[in-house]
């Protein structure tokens, strides 16, 4: 097992906010994670995008930072995509029910 | 029984030694990838709720995680002093995410639940200021 550090990547385009995470989202980089999201998950002049394509392992934690984000997107009417899923983190999202709530959206939709 | 011993500061900073040792015994097990990779998560969110709960002096706590294995199953205990977390009042509560909408969603809570979800047997004992979530998981039969 590669324990691969956590790593956030943050890319802007004319309408998206896009935040790359990759490694292992756990309890020791939740602070980290909401950091990050801070300045850009109450912009509604863009969406904001997680890209999940490199994250290797989420448990609670890291859920519950989705579940906020999900939440708060909502109330301000605002466009929040979650992409590129992995399958074990997919597993993971159904079993806790959360993938119910979840817009995967595709670069033309969004 | 054979078991594997390991101690880990009361800190988020540990938790993923916790999940690489039992990476290593659980591939010697042969486990199946998936089966470790639930074990792998259970066995944080035990560790993430003695961390969050079960200290009120942050910066003196110890975790003790013993890993004993049989033949057929992985047994995996997670042991914190300090205050009792109210385990028996969670374990209850513990469900997927299920509102209709968004905004009625709940943040949080959802730790117990894969812990029950992800494991064959999930038993919290609670004891003399000490809390221990014992899971376990089964070798699939082959």
């Amino acid at each position: 097992m590669n324990a691969e550090p956590f790593q956030i990547i943050y890319e802007e385009t004319k309408d998206q906010s896009i935040i790359h995470i990759s490694g292992e989202l756990d309890l020791s980089v939740v602070q980290q994670l909401r950091g990050a999201l801070e300045p850009v998950m109450n912009r509604t002049d863009k969406a904001l995008i997680l890209n999940l394509k490199q994250l290797k392992y989420i448990d609670s934690t890291g859920i519950g930072i989705i579940v906020s984000v999900l939440k708060l997107r909502d109330e301000i009417k605002a466009p929040f995509f979650v992409r590129e899923i992995p399958p074990s983190i997919k597993r993971l999202f159904d079993m806790t029910g959360i993938s119910r709530y979840l817009t995967e959206g595709t670069e033309a939709e969004a | 029984m054979n078991a594997i011993h390991l101690q880990i500061p009361a800190h988020a900073d540990y938790i993923d030694m916790v999940r690489i040792c039992l990476f290593g015994i659980a591939c010697k097990m042969k486990f199946a990838y998936e089966d470790i990779e639930d074990m792998k998560v259970a066995v944080s969110e035990a560790c993430n709720n003695a961390v969050l709960y079960g200290f009120q002096d942050a910066d003196s706590g110890m975790i003790d995680v013993s890993y004993e294995f049989e033949e057929q199953s992985l047994t995996i205990k997670v042991k914190n002093s300090g205050p009792e977390f109210m385990y028996t009042d969670a374990v209850g509560k513990a469900a997927p995410l299920q509102a209709a909408e968004v905004s009625d969603l709940r943040v949080g809570g959802l730790g117990i639940y894969l812990m029950q979800a992800l494991m064959d047997d999930v038993v919290v004992n609670t004891a003399s200021g000490a809390t221990e979530v014992v899971m376990t998981k089964y070798l699939a039969a082959e």
